[in-house]
């Protein structure tokens, strides 16, 4: 984990690092997947889920319920003649 | 109690040791009377206050909906008196990475709460009659309990609801319950628990079940390595007096414990790194008013303003480990661990009720402390909450000790949905160990 | 030329993928709630109907069905998207390895899976400075995605297939016809050896304007000695041209993990017990094996299912010539106003009529007289016209399918789509034996 790689991660997750903090999160993160590396040790097991407990089979059925108050929602995100303003698309 | 009244107790709650970030003031509020009160950590939504979970990026965000566990205790006719400090978006053992202040350890006003919970146990602590609601991803309810030196019931994976939680880890978060009288965890969990349609991973529970003995608990040697001489003291008074009331203690050796604090911060990050995503200055919370900006300039300005420094650290580090050509490595892998580390507690609870581990390894430490701590040497503070939170197993932290007046804790696990057997053991601990209350002027 | 396809289209359920919101929000950002507007403290929770038309239609395809699936995470940052990352199917879609046909050509489909809509974004200001406006409606309303293998050979065989597989999905699942707003395509197109992606185009038309402009784009870079470079682009509607899309300044790594909160859902049993209804073009398939011919076949499950199950009643019993000719002729000519009012009393007063005028006991004129009648059609019974009339009708008809006449060399059959089309313009005024003979004899004299 280099500034290198760090800048690129960052790009990905949208954050603008100064230099300062490049380098003080490679070295931290450098720090924190040297000691992840015992990772590499574990058996591998078949199988895995995305929960602990078992989460199979949750479904909603198809009726419509309207949100009691939508213009709350809109409201809150600031929307100006019922749009939500968005940034420069170029 | 620190004070006469309830809302002159949160006021000193809030001003002297900072466990409020937002309180109820409306004397109104107060004076109707209530069933009980009820704090809610700040990533819990609430109507009527902020959620902001310790973070700048959600300042004045004002939640439309209740959590269905703050909806079930208002119901309950509980009175929430306000939202508690925490460590931003749940990143932290300290409560130390708060945009909104730092609670402080009502035992020791130098020293920190603990954390992410941090304000949720010192209302705890502070406030009599207290039912503080708080949330742990890998072990924030458990870590400040024992820091503050009150009961926190972390329930299993799905037993709570998480609708209106804000998330860090979406198959690790919690909602649970902490408070200097277990008593009232016990009474107000059937509350909280039970399936809701608005949280499908809630729906896979078996009912309730309160009942449950601890005849016997096991020690895993690997917990017994790294700890502060206090605690371990403390730890094994605890063990001799569980055995003088009839307990067996077994001693055992959990080997695959030692892949869960990787495993779980590797989950854990991967999984808050997308969760985070949406707070982008749209929508909600700091919205960004300079439109006139390319949209991927505009969404890193209010992330690079807004996120503090272990939020940046993790969704840098959650990011990189489910990138194209590591995420076998690292995502992957810790999914796979997981299961290793679930089934060696099921292999342990064939032969014992519990598994039973000092929560901690050192006392609350002083804040300028924590301030010199490296972020691993933080991470790895944790390596006792970590296992059962990574395997989802409900897990409770009580007092049993207090070294150099300062609260130690002890853990126990059981196994999933088997939480009223943490809630006998608490009650049969309680019944012969004397919890301390803080010293503090009224 | 090899063409794939990726089309998004949207399935016709009342409710979200996601919540219940309604899919039909009209006011901007009217049907939109926490959990579509991704609202921190919301979450998920499946549509069992998404899921079921899903599977339906990975079925319908042919794919090998998965016994197990999950959602995936796909992080990207869009304001179109409220939580900067897409609920899909990523590494367990519903099912792979299908296929469907058109024009004859088997074209492989590699997978299908479901995913949300994300928001609908209006672009407003000069050119180049854009911002965007986000209605929030269309988050999270249910895609079924399906990816084909690079088998079409040409713009215009793309439409065809996209034509068909809606048709298709239509009957199957109730897919809107206004695919203008419902179905959106990536496409890739490589003339020569280099791929080159056009994203995001919306309805048929426009697939196939950005896919010929794309063609010739390319086949005039290399007749050129150019090389063509692999890249993606996007469609511009009102020039019906393909631009290079914006340059990519931040690098998208879409780190999918799996959903938690949504868990996993065996899907194996659902799709081995579905019984799929028969679907148009299927079904013109078999009328064609079984004797048919295609173009006829076609038109008439096109204009309705139902007709085409008039059809099957009356072959057994009045032979298929006759079938043809009556349900190309009266039948078609009185649909719209007949297939309201088709109970099991009058579909059998139909057949009968039909086998009168065979046996002769009722005349041709009379029972479509009946048949107008039972169409709620008030109709006077005309004189019968001037046999010159018919043969100028049946002239023009035959001048404008001169395939018919081709056809017709080695098929007398053909004959039947013709005389099907002079019954419908002559509205009833002609018996179909007359209709037959004049249209016999100018086709004869043609080929």
């Amino acid at each position: 984990m280099d500034e290198e790689m760090v800048r690129r991660v960052a790009r990905v997750a949208r954050l603008e690092l100064t230099d300062e903090e490049a380098g003080t999160f490679a070295a931290d993160l450098e720090d924190i997947l040297a000691a992840f590396a015992v990772l590499d040790e574990a058996p591998a097991t078949e199988g895995f889920g995305f929960n602990p407990v078992p989460v199979e089979d949750r479904l909603r059925e198809d009726e419509v319920v309207p949100y009691p108050d939508p213009a709350r929602l809109r409201q809150e995100m600031r929307a100006k003649d019922d749009w939500v303003r968005g940034p420069r698309l170029t | 109690m620190i004070a006469n009244t309830l809302p002159e107790a949160v006021r000193r709650a809030a001003e002297e040791y900072g466990a409020f970030v937002e309180r109820l003031e409306d004397p109104l509020a107060y004076e109707e009377g209530c069933a009980f009160h009820f704090s809610a950590k700040d990533n819990l939504c609430a109507v009527g206050f902020q959620a902001r979970a310790g973070s700048r990026v959600l300042d004045g965000y004002r939640p439309p909906f209740d959590a269905t566990a703050v909806e079930r205790l208002r119901q309950a006719g509980g009175l929430l008196v306000g939202k508690t400090a925490m460590d931003e978006f749940g990143f932290g053992t300290f409560s130390t990475n708060s945009a909104h202040g730092v609670p402080r350890n009502p035992f020791d006003r130098e020293r920190a709460c603990g954390g992410s919970s941090g304000g949720a146990a010192a209302a705890a602590a502070l406030l009599e009659g207290h039912l503080a609601l708080g949330v742990s991803t890998g072990g924030s309810i458990s870590c400040p309990a024992a820091f503050c030196g009150v009961v926190g019931l972390t329930p299993t994976y799905g037993r709570v609801s998480r609708w209106g939680l804000i998330d860090y880890g979406n198959s690790l978060d919690k909602v649970g319950l902490l408070s200097a009288d277990p008593a009232l965890i016990r009474q107000y969990l059937p509350i909280i628990a039970g399936p809701d349609p608005r949280d499908p991973t809630s729906q896979a529970q078996p009912p309730l079940d309160l009942g449950g003995e601890v005849g016997s608990v096991a020690v895993p040697e690997e917990a017994l390595a790294g700890l502060s001489g206090e605690v371990r003291g403390s730890f094994d008074d605890a063990l001799a007096a569980l055995e003088g009331m009839g307990i067996e203690v077994r001693r055992v050796a959990m080997p695959s414990l030692r892949f869960a604090l990787p495993a779980y911060y590797v989950l854990a990050t991967s999984e808050a790194s997308t969760n985070l995503a949406r707070y982008c200055g749209m929508r909600f919370g700091d919205i960004n008013e300079h439109t006139d900006q390319s949209f991927n300039d505009f969404f890193a300005q209010t992330r690079s303003r807004d996120f503090g420094r272990e939020a940046k650290r993790r969704v840098l580090l959650g990011t990189f480990t489910r990138m194209v050509g590591f995420r076998d490595r690292y995502y992957t892998k810790a999914l796979q661990v997981r299961q290793l580390v679930i089934r060696e507690y099921a292999r342990v609870f064939r032969d014992a009720d519990v598994v039973l581990t000092p929560t901690m390894p050192f006392v609350a430490p002083r804040l300028e402390e924590v301030g010199r701590m490296r972020p691993l040497e933080m991470y790895q503070a944790d390596f006792l909450t970590v296992p059962p939170n990574l395997a989802g197993l409900p897990h409770i932290s009580m007092p049993c000790g207090y070294p150099g007046g300062l609260p130690v804790g002890m853990q126990a696990v059981a196994p999933h949905w088997a939480e009223g057997r943490l809630l006998a053991l608490a009650d049969r601990w309680g019944a012969g160990f004397a919890y301390r209350r803080p010293e503090v002027r009224a | 030329m090899k063409i794939g396809l990726e089309i998004h289209v949207q399935l016709p359920t009342r409710s979200k993928l996601f919540c219940a919101c309604s899919t039909a929000g009209e006011e901007p950002n009217s049907a939109v709630c926490p959990v579509c507007l991704g609202f921190p403290g919301s979450r998920p929770s499946l549509n069992r109907r998404a899921l079921e038309m899903g599977v339906s239609i990975a079925k319908f395809l042919g794919c090998s069905i998965n016994e197990e699936v999950w959602f995936s995470r796909k992080t990207y940052f869009y304001p179109d998207l409220p939580k900067n990352f897409q609920i899909t199917q990523y590494e367990t879609p519903l099912g792979t390895n299908g296929r469907f046909e058109v024009g004859g050509r088997s074209i492989g489909i590699w997978r299908v899976h479901l995913e949300e809509d994300p928001g609908r974004i209006r672009r407003v200001g000069r050119a180049g400075e854009e911002v965007a406006l986000v209605d929030y409606n269309r988050s999270g309303i249910p895609l079924v995605e399906i990816v084909t293998a690079p088998d079409l050979t040409s713009p215009e065989e793309a439409r065809a297939f996209l034509v068909d597989l809606l048709i298709e999905l239509r009957h199957l699942v109730g897919v809107s016809p206004q695919d203008e707003q419902t179905v959106r395509a990536d496409a890739n197109i490589s003339v020569g050896e280099e791929r080159v992606e056009i994203k995001n185009i919306t309805g048929l038309r426009n697939v196939e304007r950005g896919l010929r402009f794309e063609a010739t784009r390319q086949s005039r870079l290399l007749a050129a000695g150019k090389r063509i470079v692999r890249e993606t682009r996007r469609f511009d509607e009102e020039r019906g041209t393909t631009l290079p899309a914006r340059e990519k300044e931040f690098e998208e790594d879409y780190g999918y993990i799996g959903e938690p909160d949504l868990g996993t859902f065996t899907i194996g049993p659902m799709a081995r017990a579905m019984v799929l209804p028969e679907t148009p073009l299927a079904r013109a398939a078999r009328l064609e094996r079984e004797g048919l011919p295609a173009a006829t076949a076609r038109q008439m499950v096109l204009t309705s299912m139902e007709l085409a199950d008039m059809f099957e009643m009356l072959c057994p019993r009045v032979g298929r010539e006759a079938a043809t000719t009556w349900t190309l002729g009266a039948l078609t000519a009185n649909w719209k106003e007949l297939q309201g009012r088709l109970d099991d009393r009058t579909k059998e007063e139909i057949a009968t009529l039909v086998e009168g005028v065979r046996s002769g006991t009722v005349t041709d004129s009379e029972a479509k007289l009946r048949i107008a009648a039972l169409a709620g059609k008030e109709v006077t019974p005309e004189a019968p016209a001037e046999g010159g009339d018919l043969e100028a009708l049946v002239a023009r008809l035959v001048d404008e399918h001169p395939e018919v006449v081709k056809d017709y060399a080695t098929n007398p059959k053909a004959a039947n789509f013709l005389i099907g089309q002079v019954m419908k313009e002559g509205k009833g005024r002609y018996s179909s034996k007359d209709v037959a003979e004049k249209m016999r004899k100018e086709l004869e004299k043609r080929v």
